[in-house]
């Protein structure tokens, strides 16, 4: 019994091996991105009257007033641009399916799509159910500066869409304003699309976001991508959403509308309520986080990892090579088996997994006692070789 | 930048029935139209959700109970052996189960076989796979599955046919004699099914609802998909699955992880409480209200001169036939119930399909002459809807009186 010939790039995520792993042996999971502790009270609260006052029906196919208009509303404060929510915008099912959908409504088979690795596994995935011609260009340590003479050769008016993540994930890099300047000029040059994947935007330590579609020129061609999850540590909730002008939004919709059809009722009603929490909120959120980011990459570098620089998101990259294991995923094996300690080998996040042999991903959205715990392990058994 | 757009988001254009929607909506009309409920969900889910939200189950989640539970309902139901660590994937709906069912099978080229009418999406998902979707009419007035047309259907590029039963729009239920026809055509060609069976547990005057993958030689070669949303009325959950076997649930459910990763958290949990609850529960729902609510809604349609020549198996839909003395399209005919009786169907047309490859010459006027009501509705709605009705009747006459002025 036959299945579809696209299926030769899925197997079962990095992630549930991982995990399974993890559990088998008692190991504290630094691996998987989302938090051991819970979203704020307001916002469950809010989901629960949506519940008790019956809102529990199919809700308008790509979101409910109220959300779309927080969404708009958060965009505009968040990078200035004014966006229309009934024609600018659609709710899905987390940030997974606004990436499912954009691909699968924008991208014909055969249309060349740039991608930068280390990536977010489900990009190329979803761009192989979508018949896309994948061309990958690898960000590298120790800074993960995009390499502007290479995306220059890289893109041409053949190229349809560039598919970026910032900040980015598993590295924790910031396209910065120069190398966002450059893409834009590229894409404007070439007449090519931008799906820009800003679940992590509101983690940005060392430097503020920025949002692609927000340059000169670019919200025209942008689809912007986010998500509830990981700002308001509900990554159970499932929503997410795409922010496009309206010819880009009809493809995103479209897409949507046989994915999932519609997005989970109360969920979207908690999350419009999650939008509107005040400014304090998001700066409690980063300092919260900046302080379990120092536990974690103080440790690290004290056990004897060499530590790249995270500007942003909940991730830590390291070059594990210290410890004399052949390459990331015997690493990872070893630190579950042996340590206690689960990382994720960054080699899947690469179209050639060489190229990631050397870096493991730690992350700190767990609490600080996790953390420390961790770390106490970590620097009690990892010897340099 | 229209350009940009894919090939075959181009081809999807706003429907008519959008826009009645929107006149729908300006008139404040009865909704009869929207296929989910107007009276809440069951306290027992709500108060499992609202449990599940409290108890910090908020983060990615796979809920393997769901899955253990499901096994045991088929077996229990269908008589099917599942294995529920390998040939479960839950989803975000029955949509996001269909869609990787798809995904999962269909290349470029590969013909689906689907009955017509039939549920929208299906063919939007077939298209962008890459799939053709071929229908087979169903023939009016009451649905039969014709044998000949099913069979002729069949190329050596049919990979799959899709069976929706109990059937959205039309209330059909498809019979045993029936599914046997469909299982040895699959056999015998050697291809898949996928089922829709959404409406598994709204059937009326005792049918029984059989899963087509309960018969000979179809466990091994059937893609179940299903939900909690018509079962217990949380239509706005998001929680479905998909039940295959082993081979080909495993890329179900890869595919599933690359479109939305994992269903929601906290419903998850209120399912599993959902599929635990009592066997009475599934009666009271399939005898009691719907039924009731099914005979309510076709009388009042009778009054108004719309035609019942089916009554409806299940679902709960009825697909009422404009009379030959109006000659009003279905579009028109909604639009004049809106503007008229404040009370809102959807118009069939959007249901049916046509084919390049057969049909020709037949005669597909009645592609035009069905509107879909759904009776999923409070008391009060359908109360309300009633008056309005009666008093359109009285103002404007019933559409099958044989004055042509009044349509």
């Amino acid at each position: 019994m036959q299945v579809a010939k696209r299926l030769e790039k899925f197997k079962t995520t990095i992630f549930t091996q991982m995990s399974m792993l993890a559990i088998k042996h008692g190991a504290i999971n630094l691996g998987q991105g989302f938090p051991n502790f819970d979203g704020p009270e307001f916002v469950k609260e809010a989901a629960i009257q949506a519940i008790r006052d019956g809102k529990n029906q199919y809700a308008r196919g790509y979101g409910i007033p109220d959300l779309n208009s927080a969404i708009a509303a958060r965009f505009k404060k968040d990078c200035g641009l004014v966006v229309d929510p009934e024609t600018e915008v659609t709710v899905t099912s987390g940030c997974t399916e606004a990436i499912a959908a954009t691909i699968l409504g924008l991208i014909n088979p055969g249309d060349e799509v740039i991608l930068f690795a280390p990536f977010y596994d489900s990009y190329e995935a979803t761009l192989s159910m979508a018949g896309a011609d994948i061309k990958c260009i690898t960000l590298r340590p120790p800074d993960f500066a995009v390499p502007i003479n290479e995306l220059r050769s890289a893109i041409s008016k053949k190229t349809r869409a560039i598919l970026m993540n910032t900040p980015h994930n598993p590295t924790g890099k910031m396209f910065t304003r120069e190398e966002l300047n450059e893409i834009a000029s590229l894409c404007i040059e070439n007449d090519v699309l931008v799906f820009s994947d800003e679940v992590y935007d509101k983690l940005a330590f060392e430097m503020d976001h920025i949002s692609v579609a927000s340059l000169p020129g670019m919200y025209d061609r942008t689809v912007t991508l986010n998500s509830l999850g990981k700002t308001f540590s509900l990554t159970g909730w499932k929503i997410g959403w795409a922010i496009a002008p309206p010819h880009l939004t009809w493809g995103v919709r479209q897409a949507h509308s046989f994915l999932t059809f519609a997005t989970n009722t109360p969920g979207q009603w908690a999350a419009a309520a999650a939008l509107r929490a005040p400014d304090s909120y998001y700066v409690e959120l980063r300092r919260d986080y900046a302080t379990k980011k120092q536990i974690l990459v103080e440790g690290l570098k004290e056990a004897g990892f060499k530590v790249f620089p995270s500007s942003g998101t909940y991730f830590v990259v390291v070059d594990h090579t210290p410890f004399g294991l052949e390459n990331d995923i015997a690493f990872c094996e070893f630190l579950i088996k042996e340590v206690g300690v689960v990382a994720i080998p960054t080699s899947v996040f690469y179209l050639n997994p060489e190229e990631g042999k050397n870096i493991v991903r730690f992350t700190f959205c767990k609490d600080e006692g996790t953390l420390r715990s961790a770390v106490e392990r970590m620097k009690a058994k990892l010897k340099r070789t | 930048m229209k350009d940009k757009l894919s090939a075959v988001a181009k081809t999807f254009s706003p429907s008519p029935i959008q826009q009645l929607s929107h006149l729908a909506q300006r008139r404040n009309a009865i909704n009869l139209a929207e296929g989910f409920p107007d009276f809440p969900a069951p306290s027992l889910l709500k108060s499992a959700a609202v449990s599940a939200i409290n108890s910090d189950f908020n983060q990615y989640r796979h809920v393997q109970g769901i899955c253990d539970r499901l096994a045991k309902i088929v077996k229990d139901t269908h008589g099917l052996e599942v294995d529920p660590l390998t040939d479960i994937t839950i989803c975000c709906g029955q949509t996001e189960a269909f869609a990787a069912a798809i995904f999962s099978i269909i290349d470029p080229g590969d013909e689906v076989i689907l009955f017509d009418p039939s549920y929208e999406t299906y063919n939007a998902c077939i298209s962008i796979a890459g799939g053709v979707a071929v229908y087979v009419a169903l023939n009016p007035p009451h649905w039969t599955l014709d044998n000949e047309k099913f069979l002729k259907s069949f190329t050596s590029r049919t990979k799959a046919v899709v069976l929706n039963s109990p059937h959205n729009p039309t209330g059909k239920v498809f019979s045993k004699d029936e599914l046997e026809v469909i299982a040895t055509a699959c056999c015998t060609n050697d291809c898949l099914a996928i089922t829709d069976e959404v409406y598994e547990h709204i059937t009326y005057d005792n049918t029984k609802h059989i899963s087509l993958a309960s018969l000979q030689g179809m466990q091994e070669r059937t893609i179940i998909t299903s939900s909690l949303s018509k079962t217990f009325s949380v239509t706005g959950w998001r929680i479905g699955w998909a039940i295959a076997p082993t081979a080909i649930a495993s890329a179900i459910k890869n595919i599933h992880v690359r479109i939305t990763d994992s269903a929601p958290a906290p419903f998850q949990e209120a399912a599993l409480t959902a599929l635990e609850s009592q066997p009475q529960f599934f009666e009271s729902l399939r005898q009691v209200d719907y039924e009731l609510r099914r005979d309510f809604l076709a009388r009042i349609l009778a009054e108004v001169g719309l035609c019942i020549q089916f009554k409806a198996q299940g679902s709960f839909f009825i697909f009422a036939e404009i009379p030959e003395e109006c000659l009003l399209s279905d579009v028109d005919c909604v639009r004049k119930l809106i503007e008229e009786a404040g009370v809102v169907g959807v118009p069939g047309c959007g249901f049916f399909h046509s084919n390049k490859l057969v049909e020709v010459g037949a005669d597909n006027f009645y592609q035009k002459r069905y509107i879909r009501f759904a009776f999923c509705k409070s008391d009060d709605t359908l109360a309300a809807a009633a008056q309005n009705l009666q008093e359109f009747v009285n103002k404007a006459g019933a559409f099958d009186r044989s004055e042509s002025v009044k349509c």
